[in-house]
């Protein structure tokens, strides 16, 4: 944990972990038998339930509830399915969890039906099944019929701290991203594409074919909302922020690889830093509950430890230990016990280091205040809720030690439901 | 599948930078040390027991409000302390412990705790108590009564008095040097300017106050008092003597800069540290009071909400 300075006059830096010249291979996680898929629907929602416990599944497969629905996740090994359950996510956002059991029979083989479509390559088949690989690509901005997307722009620079995911794939893969960017180019049709990566690997970059732009070492930076305001819109005026996809290079290089051998990549490639600090790259088919992955490095979790999946800013801590490697997954971090940092509900005492070290600068010491009482819609009128980009930097300085982040976050999603609700009323 | 080992789950960020409010509370407490212990030097053990009596009588009347108002206990962040330890910094050395305890409980209950507690208080607690003092039992601070059966090796007369009565002409004798070493009388915490200076540089280095502030206050303060001494040289004191006396530094550096009572953007604390010094300097010169620091602190936190209101727009989507 980076402290604050002596000299506390100096802003906070804290920088984007940096890979060396040649980095480690990636510890490969093999061997596991069961993996867990989430799907963002809940299993009642299905209606007449299509997946049921026993049903076989290949590696490959697309995952659906029923038919016809569109969440879906993919299977990263084969076996049969083993349990089919509900889970909660943040914020109350209802998931399946569907467990496969690969150790159960025969071996299924491998599923086909993305195999044939990779001939031919378009959009609608890469949303169709492509949104479970690794790096989670996102492919919505190209339907959305009102904002026409004018350019995509692929991230080589991790979001948040300690995350190495896409630097790795920027220093050893370029090659693949380079595939990916002219198959992304070609199905989608736009010729503008961006790729973002930290200084040091500017040259490695140039050879992507892209428009290569660099962003700095220091937090956030890399946060995708300051990458679409310092370095485009600055280039091209404020519309060109309005139509940007942006996708990870972890994801770009599985597009890719995808499209080239008609098989879809399913290894995640994470960052795993455990209790005594060591880093290491790992890489595990998605899926892999958090256990099989801690114990190949002989960690062992206590009462009153904490798991983070993804970075120290922005990540979500896991409440059990069978918690899978999602397809967004870039980092897991185990916090012993006595490493907690305690929040607390002690008042915002107006110091304003918030205010120094906010990227957008949101009047945080009014809009926390106005958010422990409850006043949502005043915070969002008067004091710009909905700029914060969530870098969590104000809670991360807080004197108070409040946790400023949670109640943005809390705020945000009340307001946007209860729009939602209104909508759906109306 | 759920085991019974349970994680402790909470929201991002995972990471503190590790500041606590006690932390600056000893900071600065450590730092006004360093002009406290030459004050208690210099007036012996009554100053020890001022300070060591409003201290502990700011966190008793904190921990009672507490338990009386059913919240939790809150001096363990130490900002009762500190108020103790401004309150007892702007008083003479023979202050009665009467006036000191009903001190801190203005300080304390009606300065800070009735408004919330910490990060409520509109105004500056012990500067507010020390007006209240001030206004209500005015012989208190007449620092040349209070300090008179002492026996000190310069001139024993509160320079503000001086320079009120008798014009720039009766101060022409004093050296910045002796100003600056503590040799003049006035609140066991204010006098030894040197302390002041080396204790506020320290905060503001540490960032536990804001430099904006102090730097803007004494501006203001140089700015006034250059003003008016050239406007009219025989009635009015130079800049460098009002930077020395009364409570000028231990304004600039310890009370202008309270948390809850300052602006946090950058124009506003510059034009908050402005009016501050420039009120100072105009109260002590033109007004009917001997030392217009703590007034003019006081109307500087009645205008913080609303300078606060000149911000830096946001960026991004919500604009």
């Amino acid at each position: 944990m980076i402290k604050r300075s002596f000299f506390g006059l100096v802003k906070p830096k804290l920088h984007y972990e940096v890979i060396d010249e040649a980095p480690a291979e990636p510890v490969s996680i093999t061997g596991v038998k069961q993996t867990k898929l989430f799907i963002a629907q809940s299993p009642g929602q299905a209606g007449e339930e299509m997946l049921k416990v026993g049903d076989p599944v290949k590696a490959g497969q697309k995952i659906t509830l029923a038919p016809d629905a569109k969440a879906y996740a993919t299977a990263a090994a084969g076996g049969q399915i083993a349990e089919i359950s509900d889970f909660i996510g943040l914020l109350g956002k209802k998931y399946t969890m569907v467990t496969i059991d690969g150790s159960a029979g025969g071996d299924p083989g491998e599923d086909d039906a993305f195999k044939a479509l990779s001939q031919s390559p378009s959009l609608e088949n890469a949303a169709a099944y492509l949104a479970g690989l690794p790096g989670k690509p996102d492919f919505t901005p190209f339907f959305d019929k009102e904002k026409k997307v004018k350019a995509i722009v692929v991230c080589g620079a991790d979001r948040d701290l300690l995350t190495t995911t896409n630097q790795y794939f920027v220093r050893n893969n370029i090659i693949a991203i380079k595939t990916g960017i002219d198959l992304l180019c070609r199905i989608t049709g736009i010729s503008n594409a961006i790729l973002v990566v930290p200084q040091h690997l500017e040259q490695v970059a140039g050879s992507s074919g892209a428009i290569v732009k660099t962003v700095d070492s220091e937090y956030p930076s890399a946060h995708p909302e300051l990458i679409m305001q310092h370095l485009l819109a600055a280039d091209e005026g404020k519309s060109a922020a309005a139509g940007i996809a942006f996708f990870s290079a972890e994801a770009v290089c599985a597009i890719g690889a995808a499209y080239s051998t008609g098989k879809l990549p399913m290894e995640k490639i994470i960052t795993v830093i455990t209790k005594d600090g060591n880093q290491r790259l790992v890489s595990a088919p998605i899926g892999t509950p958090l256990q099989s992955i801690l114990s190949e490095f002989g960690e062992t979790l206590n009462e009153g430890d904490r798991v983070i999946f993804g970075g120290p800013m922005t990540g979500v801590s896991v409440f059990r230990t069978d918690h899978p490697v999602t397809p967004d997954t870039d980092a897991i971090i185990v916090q012993d016990a006595g490493d907690v940092m305690e929040r607390t509900d002690t008042a915002c005492t107006n110091c304003g280091e918030c205010i120094r070290v906010c990227p957008v600068n949101i009047q945080v010491n009014m809009l926390i205040r106005l958010l422990e009482a409850g006043e949502y819609e005043t915070a969002a009128d008067q004091y710009d809720l909905f700029s914060c980009i969530e870098c969590g930097l104000c809670t991360y300085v807080c004197e108070s030690r409040i946790p400023v982040f949670q109640h943005i976050k809390l705020a945000k999603h009340t307001l946007e439901s209860m729009k939602a609700a209104e909508e759906t009323n109306a | 599948m759920h085991n019974t080992l349970k994680l402790t789950v909470s929201h991002a960020p995972f990471w503190h930078n590790g500041s606590r409010i006690s932390s600056k509370s000893s900071n600065i407490f450590l730092a006004s040390l360093l002009a406290v212990v030459p004050g208690c030097l210099q007036y012996g053990p009554a100053a020890v027991g001022v300070v060591t009596l409003s201290i502990a009588t700011a966190i008793l009347w904190e921990l009672a409000f507490n338990f009386i108002s059913r919240r939790p206990f809150s001096i363990g962040d130490g900002n009762a302390a500190v108020i103790g330890m401004m309150l007892a910094m702007m008083l003479p050395a023979t202050t009665p412990w009467w006036a000191v305890v009903t001190g801190t409980f203005f300080a304390v209950v009606i300065g800070k705790e009735i408004f919330g507690g910490i990060g409520a208080n509109p105004f500056n607690p012990a500067v507010l108590a020390v007006t209240i003092l001030m206004v209500s039992w005015s012989g208190l601070f007449d620092f040349n009564a209070a300090l008179l059966n002492y026996d000190f090796d310069f001139m024993a007369v509160y320079p503000l008095v001086l320079s009120k009565s008798f014009g720039a002409g009766a101060v022409d004798s004093l050296s910045l040097a002796d100003l600056l070493m503590g040799k003049q009388i006035g609140g066991i915490g204010a006098t030894f300017g040197l302390g002041l200076i080396v204790g506020g540089v320290y905060l503001m280095l540490r960032g536990y106050i804001r430099w904006e502030i102090s730097i803007a206050f004494l501006a203001g303060i140089l700015v006034a008092a250059l003003g008016f001494s050239v406007a009219n040289p025989t009635q009015y004191a130079g800049p460098g003597f009002h930077l020395f006396t009364g409570y000028t530094l231990l304004g600039a550096f310890f009370l202008a800069t309270e948390d809850a009572s300052s602006p946090v953007n950058f124009i506003p604390m510059i034009i908050y540290g402005l009016i501050g010094g420039i009120l100072t300097v105009m109260i002590r010169n033109i007004g009917v009071h001997i030392d217009g620091v703590l007034y003019a602190i006081l109307i500087i936190n009645l205008v913080n909400p609303l300078l606060d209101k000149i911000r830096p727009k946001a960026i991004g989507k919500g604009v």
